[in-house]
């Protein structure tokens, strides 16, 4: 899982970045249009014109194609002619909350977030820490190691991971078998499933996270660290009330980025369990894929990419507000 | 992860794609065969890649037509397909999959197949039912795949047992004869996700059951189905076969150490096992899969299509043709290993002395049932899956039967 996602619906610099800031200050309408348009501003617009043809190709019209979509019944016999679907209202958003499997993907995706996101952090967290005070030799050694797995193809992950999870040899039932103990068959199992995805998520995801921590603790001020330790800070005070503050801007850019890709996951389901047991790993996209790839139901998987949407766009919304850096 | 995104993004390239090119031809000029043109055809996976040797012989009898394949992954070909048909760019022919037909069939992007030229006669039955359509067939099957009972002879006679199983009491007794002698499990059956279907549907077939039935509607709740249901379950319940399955999973290995002695599968576990595991060589045998009314297989494999939107159908057809003689599908057989889906190509030399197992191949082909071309077969499949899965963790079979039936009736009309 990346979390360097371009969301659907991310305003990209519109028109208006190129337009010089003190031109703006007591312009009307009309004396803003010509200025926008003169030819002050075509080199601007020149420049920009490969980012905006791109962006309105791949991004913009993309987007606004799968709302209009959303409210049709586009499915296979439309791809020959897409005028021909037929316009329903919300009749796909209305079924998506009956849909018995959208649901369970709903309580699947948030299980997943929930743990997995706290997880993702506090063990980046750590390991940024530890890096950057505790350990001086093979420092560079342990940044690689950490960041590998980000770094790494899902196909080779999948392939490690399914040997340290294999039921019969892996490494987890060789070791048991070491010591007498029964290994459980953690992806064939209906409650272990998701937890087994969700440290494997945790393990791909947290070198990114830590390399974020890493450059935020860089730049606090070792003299602020100074005067706490002289006024008697211990470790832990000087964590709760020196890092953890400082590192808030970085901690909210974390927060907000893997709880995006979180909310977004597909890979790791999708190349380990199928989703199944019984569902237990079907999240929202992976539903999505199969409604919009396998079964072809193109506007009911658009009005789950959009449901999907707005779900990531409340929740990064109320990080925003709540971590929001309130000096 | 970008799932959002790559969902609108494709269903809009297919979108675009058809804007920009809905003046786009409609396949009215026709070239003929003798005049010099260049025929260009998708074919999957590997064969994409070894079936360049037969078309160059091809190219030598036809010196005009200059043959280009692509060989396109069995996972990606279904949405290059659906995308290739909205743009209206499609190859003039393509390999397809029996499965796959039903939809594209749907989607009237298939040329009928000209029954003077093809006759099906010449085919297995099953072979040729799979592309038909309300009586038109819309494919020439090229090769054919049939599923059969692999089983561990050795540790077969170690656990006191002599004879192949022919019946599903048999083959249950075989199970749980393999497992009291040392096996982990009696036998592997895939118990659920994708192509759990595959596993069942010749107990349906050799119940006697259909999955649609005569009158145009599925026929999962029919006593027959729910009678394959439950013997299919019977293996989970008593333990002989593993309930979870971890996709990805390949049987051969568990085989060859005697983990799992029996499975069903298809003809091309004849070769991974002789790469993989040549230490059984002679430890195993290929039966048909074992009766209940009687022994019937389904086939799955792949047809040889021409698009509707193609110039070259004069060309395409003479492609065909050379594909689908005997002589070719026996070049083909030793090329692929893929089984001739033309009767008399099994006459040929490469076939006749194919050993025990090709012989049981012929022989379940002979009585095996096709697979109905269904527009929403994705869609059925997963419901059917979705079902098994259920009974295989103890569901109710008749009552999940009939929870399936309503689904599937959903599916097919």
């Amino acid at each position: 899982m990346s979390t360097t996602t371009a969301q659907a619906g991310t305003p990209g610099a519109g028109p208006d970045a190129v337009v010089p800031k003190a031109q703006d200050d007591g312009a009307g309408p009309d004396r803003r249009r010509r200025d926008r348009l003169s030819r002050h501003n075509l080199a601007g617009w020149l420049f920009s014109t490969p980012f905006l043809v791109l962006f309105l190709t791949f991004m913009a019209f993309p987007i606004v194609a799968t709302l209009l979509m959303s409210f049709t019944d586009f499915g296979l016999r439309n791809v020959t002619d897409p005028l021909s679907a037929q316009f329903v209202g919300l009749d796909n958003y209305t079924k998506l909350f009956q849909d018995d499997k959208f649901l369970k993907a709903l309580f699947n995706t948030g299980y997943f977030v929930v743990l997995g996101v706290p997880l993702t952090i506090g063990s980046g967290l750590a390991a940024a820490v530890l890096l950057n005070s505790g350990i001086d030799r093979l420092r560079t050694f342990f940044r690689v190691g950490f960041y590998a797995p980000v770094v790494t193809a899902i196909v080779a992950v999948a392939v490690i991971w399914r040997f340290v999870l294999d039921p019969s040899e892996g490494l987890i039932a060789g070791l048991g078998h070491q010591l007498g103990v029964q290994t459980p068959d953690f992806l064939g199992s209906e409650t272990l499933a998701m937890p087994s995805l969700i440290m494997m998520a945790v393990w791909r995801n947290m070198g990114s996270a830590m390399v974020l921590f890493l450059a935020g603790l860089q730049a606090i001020p070792t003299e602020v660290r100074e005067a706490a330790r002289i006024d008697g800070a211990g470790i832990f005070q000087e964590f709760r009330r020196i890092t953890v503050p400082l590192l808030r801007p970085t901690m909210l850019y974390v927060a907000v980025m893997t709880t995006i890709g979180f909310l977004n996951v597909f890979e790791e389901p999708f190349v380990m369990t199928d989703g199944g047991p019984s569902d237990s790993t079907l999240t929202i996209s992976l539903h999505m894929y199969r409604e919009g790839f396998d079964f072809f139901h193109m506007g009911y998987a658009s009005a789950m990419a959009y449901v999907l949407f707005v779900i990531v766009l409340a929740i990064t919304t109320l990080q925003l507000r709540l971590l929001k850096d309130k000096t | 992860m970008t799932r959002t995104k790559s969902v609108s993004v494709a269903a809009t390239v297919v979108v675009t794609a058809l804007a920009l090119t809905s003046c786009g031809s409609g396949g009215g000029e026709q070239v003929a065969a003798d005049k010099k043109q260049t025929l260009t055809v998708w074919a999957m996976g590997e064969e994409g890649t070894r079936l360049k040797a037969v078309t160059d012989e091809f190219t030598k009898q036809h010196p005009n037509i200059k043959v280009k394949v692509t060989p396109v992954g069995w996972d990606v070909v279904h949405q290059k397909l659906v995308s290739a048909i909205a743009a209206k760019k499609t190859p003039d022919m393509a390999q397809m999959g029996s499965t796959m037909m039903g939809e594209f069939i749907a989607l009237d992007a298939l040329e009928p197949v000209d029954t003077k030229t093809f006759k099906k006669s010449d085919f297995f039955p099953a072979t040729w039912d799979s592309n038909v359509k309300d009586g038109t067939a819309y494919g020439v099957p090229w090769y054919a795949d049939t599923r059969a009972l692999y089983y561990r002879t050795d540790l077969a006679k170690k656990a006191g047992i002599d004879k192949a199983p022919s019946t599903w009491k048999e083959q249950q007794a075989l199970a749980a004869a393999y497992q009291k002698a040392g096996a982990e499990w009696g036998t592997d059956l895939q118990p659920s996700s994708t192509g759990a279907w595959q596993s069942w549907v010749q107990y349906l077939y050799s119940a006697g059951g259909e999955l649609i039935g005569e009158d145009g509607k599925p026929a999962l709740d029919s006593p027959a189905a729910i009678r394959a249901f439950t013997e299919w379950a019977g293996y989970f319940k008593k333990g002989l076969a593993k309930k979870t399955f971890t996709p990805g999973y390949d049987v051969t290995k568990d085989f060859g150490s005697g983990k799992r002695p029996m499975f069903q599968s298809g003809p091309w576990m004849v070769r991974n096992i002789a790469d993989q595991q040549p230490q059984i060589k002679d430890k195993y045998k290929v039966v048909p899969v074992p009766a209940d009314k009687t022994s019937t297989s389904w086939v799955g494999g792949a047809s040889l299509v021409t698009f509707k939107n193609s110039a070259h159908k004069a060309a395409a057809e003479q492609l065909t043709q050379y594909l689908t003689t005997p002589k070719t599908q026996a070049q083909w057989y030793e090329a692929d290993k893929a089984l001739p889906a033309n009767k008399a190509a099994w006459d040929e030399p490469a076939l006749k002395g194919g050993g025990d197992s090709l012989a049981t191949f012929k022989t379940s082909l002979d009585t095996a049932k096709a697979i109905p071309p269904l527009e929403k077969w994705n869609e059925f499949a997963a419901a059917v899956e979705g079902a098994l899965a259920k009974i295989s963790q103890g569901a109710d079979p008749a009552a999940t039967a009939k929870a399936l039936q309503k689904t599937a009736e959903g599916l097919v009309g």
